[in-house]
């Protein structure tokens, strides 16, 4: 026994010895390699952004066909446009174009670009190089109608150039939105040498464009890399830093989980941590915890809206109960219980940072009782689980979702069964969506698009312009006594080229459609980075991008 | 080697004749209430295994009995309470009572186990008998077939499965059920295989009982006794699964939370609200010990 009890604890104790040492190795391999990281970063300063997951739907980075925010984060450092977008007021300012002067018609634009830009490739940025640019973007759209850039390029039919620094764009019908879409990164100008390689390529990372840094590599899902431009200055007037950039290197990361994401944050691996959706509460406290700032920015664009499927047979085709849904939806509880007190609260279709926008705050109160009121008038009666039902046909909305379920949808789901209505929610992989929203096999799907633009809705909703993928679902929006009424107030916001008509178009649609309820707005789309201790100069586009260029990093 | 393995063939042999023979007295009424009492005292460890299944299955079958709260019901102002007087297991981060939903989700996790345990304990035991039974060509095609079962991890069969049929509750079940069939299958058969050549059932034929009463009075009920232990060993297993596939998001459609879900669902507050992950996380770790610990008692044949 004894002999045996001995053995035990010599083998014990040989364990143990040996775990010490493993564990010791591991501490001054963890040692050494944050040795040569901070090393490496006395020479160079190296900023870390992690992102959510790369686009699982279209690996690209080519800026006339990625719609993917976060892509265009990126693009926003790498390529550049004839104008900019100003952050405080949303007016069109000069960039690589000096200056411009529109067309009486407003169906031509004439920019005089800005002399001694040059490619990151060495070749200039001339008349020729503009030309070449739309020219290709437009035989890209003859291949591939579906592509992102179509609303932004629409009504382009060519270009002359006047001289090696003045061209004219000819439409062949007024866009009013054409201007700020030359703002935007969709319409950017890439080297000729980039419109040489086919678009696969372009989407693999062959950009070369004018901005403060250059892409050195791209793997799609993993991460990419961009590293200084060297002799950079002509930023626009809206960035602080117009030279080069303060940073040698940008390491981009996509990390789809939010624990190992956050986790990253906190231990000091990641610098901007950047996820698509805004943080909670829980989250903030702990990231300023740890000495970290938090800056926001809602995108301009549609806010994060449901949209209807209204299509005859469905239970939302009765006005009636679209209008009990929306006076169901509490969106003051929605932004203070998903993300924080100080979130803002959705007023109206629109972002509040959208050009155009219009509050809709008093239509879009919560009014439960009310809501009863017109589900009880409507015959539907509230059953022994406090659902409704008429006819024995319970009240149920089937709610399709591009990702897995929120807290958020967790939330409305339950805000619905307050006033007895059912919601379903079901998450469907692409090829699912697709089908579903092609057969109208739902109730309620969330569509959205950020531009700096209130066009940006006529791209989301208006089936001649939305993408292949949700145009079904933009056809089902609207029933069809209200179809051409907004058909005609898009086209009044395309063709009028005077603002007040922008206005009042925009103004008329954002009412036509909280007033049919045929959008539930949930909440407004705001974009949160979390930024370390030793960032500082982070700025916001006009689109909720960042130009990078003015950000600096103390080691 | 030969030795060794044929003592640990003998041992198993044993105790499988041991857990028969306690299944076999349990069922007798020949101890004495007092009696009985005084072994479970004994073994307070059994006796809170017990009380933790006891809890489980009065969760399922009425969960209204054990909390007042509406598992669905958001509470803006309670998000990420903590546990305390009020909330028992603290709440979630839209404020829902966590107790009351592992509570609820009780009567989906165990349903699911129980159809896959069931799934499997029919299927092994069709499967092991026929193929034990007939031997030969037929043995030899269905062991190959279970070989290839047994080839593929149990986890990554049930998620081939579940990609194929739709996610939600019962497909979930069937999963984890055809993924934890084939030891029933080996078991049965090993079993019928050691009873088919006992004198009995060779006196039974000699008698003159035909092929099919042989097997279902004489070999099936002798056979099953060690497949009834596994099944109560897998029933933990079955948890473990079913929690594991809901983990990942095959389960029940939400608001309905399993087990598994509501581990899943804490995992982005382990830093700030550990409670969210940990108190499912334990809970399930308490019932799949406790269903091990009776097997265990079970299979040693001591109640």
């Amino acid at each position: 026994m004894k002999v045996l009890r001995r053995c035990f604890i010599r083998m014990f104790r040989r364990r143990a010895a040996s775990a010490t040492i493993v564990a010791l190795s591991a501490l001054t391999f963890v040692a050494a390699s944050r040795e040569q990281a901070s090393g490496a970063g006395s020479r160079a300063t190296t900023l870390r952004i992690a992102f959510n997951a790369d686009n699982p739907l279209l690996t690209s980075l080519d800026p006339f066909q990625v719609y993917w925010i976060e892509h265009r984060v990126v693009l926003r450092n790498v390529v550049e446009s004839l104008t900019d977008q100003d952050p405080a007021t949303g007016k069109i300012i000069p960039w690589l174009a000096e200056s411009w002067e529109t067309g009486a018609d407003g169906a031509s634009y004439l920019f005089k670009l800005r002399e001694g830009v040059t490619f990151s490739n060495g070749e200039p940025l001339d008349a020729e190089a503009v030309k070449t640019a739309f020219d290709a973007d437009k035989a890209f759209l003859a291949t591939s109608p579906g592509a992102f850039g179509a609303a932004f390029l629409e009504g382009y039919d060519h270009a002359e150039v006047i001289d090696p620094h003045r061209i004219r764009i000819v439409l062949s019908k007024p866009n009013a939105g054409f201007l700020q879409a030359t703002s935007t990164t969709t319409l950017a100008i890439l080297a000729p040498e980039s419109y040489k390689r086919s678009a696969k390529e372009r989407s693999l990372g062959a950009i070369i464009g004018t901005g403060p840094f250059v892409l050195a590599s791209y793997t799609p899902d993993v991460g990419l890399e961009l590293v200084r431009r060297k002799g950079y200055g002509w930023a626009s007037h809206a960035v602080d830093n117009g030279g080069e950039a303060y940073l040698d290197r940008i390491e981009v990361r996509y990390v789809p989980e939010a624990s190992v994401r956050n986790g990253q944050f906190t231990l000091g691996e990641t610098d901007i941590l950047w996820p698509r959706d805004p943080f909670s509460e829980a989250d903030i406290r702990v990231f300023k915890g740890k000495g970290a700032a938090i800056a926001s920015r809602s995108l301009p664009g549609p806010a994060y809206n449901l949209y209807p499927n209204v299509a005859a047979g469905r239970p939302l085709a009765d006005p009636g109960l679209r209008k009990a849904l929306q006076k169901s939806i509490d969106r003051t509880s929605y932004a203070r219980t998903v993300y924080s007190d100080d979130f803002p609260v959705v007023q109206g279709v629109l972002d509040a940072t959208t050009p155009y926008f219009k509050s809709e705050k008093e239509k879009l109160a919560y009014d439960p009782e009310g809501a009863a009121r017109l589900l009880e008038a409507a015959g539907w009666t509230l059953g022994k689980d406090r659902y409704r039902y008429k006819n024995g046909k319970r009240l149920s909305l089937l709610y399709v979702l591009w990702t897995k379920e929120t807290a958020g949808d967790l939330l409305l789901q339950d805000q619905l069964r307050k006033v007895g209505i059912e919601l379903k929610l079901s998450f469907l992989v692409p090829g699912e969506m697709i089908t579903a929203l092609s057969a109208g096999k739902y109730d309620l799907v969330a569509l959205y698009l950020t531009r700096g633009d209130p066009i940006a809705l006529q791209s989301v909703l208006d089936p001649r312009f939305a993408p292949t993928g949700s145009r079904a679902a933009a056809r089902n929006v609207f029933p069809p006594e209200i179809g051409p009424a907004a058909e005609k107030l898009f086209d009044a916001g395309l063709v009028a080229t005077r603002g007040d008509d922008r206005a009042r178009a925009y103004g008329e649609l954002q009412d036509l459609l909280i007033d049919n309820n045929l959008a539930f707005p949930l909440f407004e789309r705001v974009w949160q980075t979390a930024l370390t201790g030793k960032v500082s100069g982070f700025a916001w586009t006009a689109e909720g991008f960042a130009t990078l260029s003015s950000v600096r990093r103390t080691p | 080697m030969v030795d060794d393995s044929r003592s640990e063939l003998s041992t198993a042999r044993l105790r499988l004749a041991a857990g028969r023979a306690a299944l076999g007295r349990s069922l007798r009424p020949s101890l004495r209430g007092a009696e009985r009492l005084g072994h479970l005292l004994r073994r307070p460890g059994l006796v809170l295994s017990l009380a933790i299944l006891a809890f489980v299955f009065v969760a399922a079958a009425a969960p209204t009995l054990l909390t007042s709260y509406d598992p669905y019901l958001t509470v803006p102002a309670d998000r990420l309470a903590p546990p305390g007087a009020e909330h028992w297991f603290g709440a979630d981060e839209i404020g829902r009572d966590l107790f009351a939903r592992i509570v609820h989700g009780s009567s989906l996790s165990v349903q699911a186990s129980s159809i896959a345990v069931g799934i499997a304990f029919s299927a092994g035991l069709v499967l092991g008998v026929i193929a034990g039974f007939a031997g030969g060509w037929t043995d030899a095609a269905i062991m190959r077939f279970i070989d290839v079962l047994l080839a593929l991890p149990s986890l990554l069969l049930s998620l081939a499965i579940i990609t194929a049929i739709g996610f939600g509750t019962i497909p979930v079940a069937v999963a984890v059920g055809v993924g934890i069939m084939p030891g029933f299958a080996r078991t049965t058969r090993s079993e019928v295989l050691r009873v088919k050549t006992l004198p009995y059932v060779e006196a039974a034929r000699l008698g003159g009982a035909s092929r099919a009463r042989t097997l279902l009075r004489h070999i099936l009920p002798n056979s099953c006794g060690p497949v009834i232990v596994l099944a109560t060993l897998d029933f933990g297993v079955a948890i473990i699964a079913v929690a594991g596939l809901s983990f990942l998001g095959f389960g029940a459609a939400p608001p309905a939370a399993e087990w598994g879900t509501l581990i899943a669902n804490g995992r982005n507050f382990l830093v700030t609200a550990p409670w969210l992950s940990l108190i499912p996380g334990l809970f399930v770790m308490a019932v799949v010990l406790a269903a091990n610990h009776i097997a265990r008692t079970l299979e040693d044949g001591r109640p």
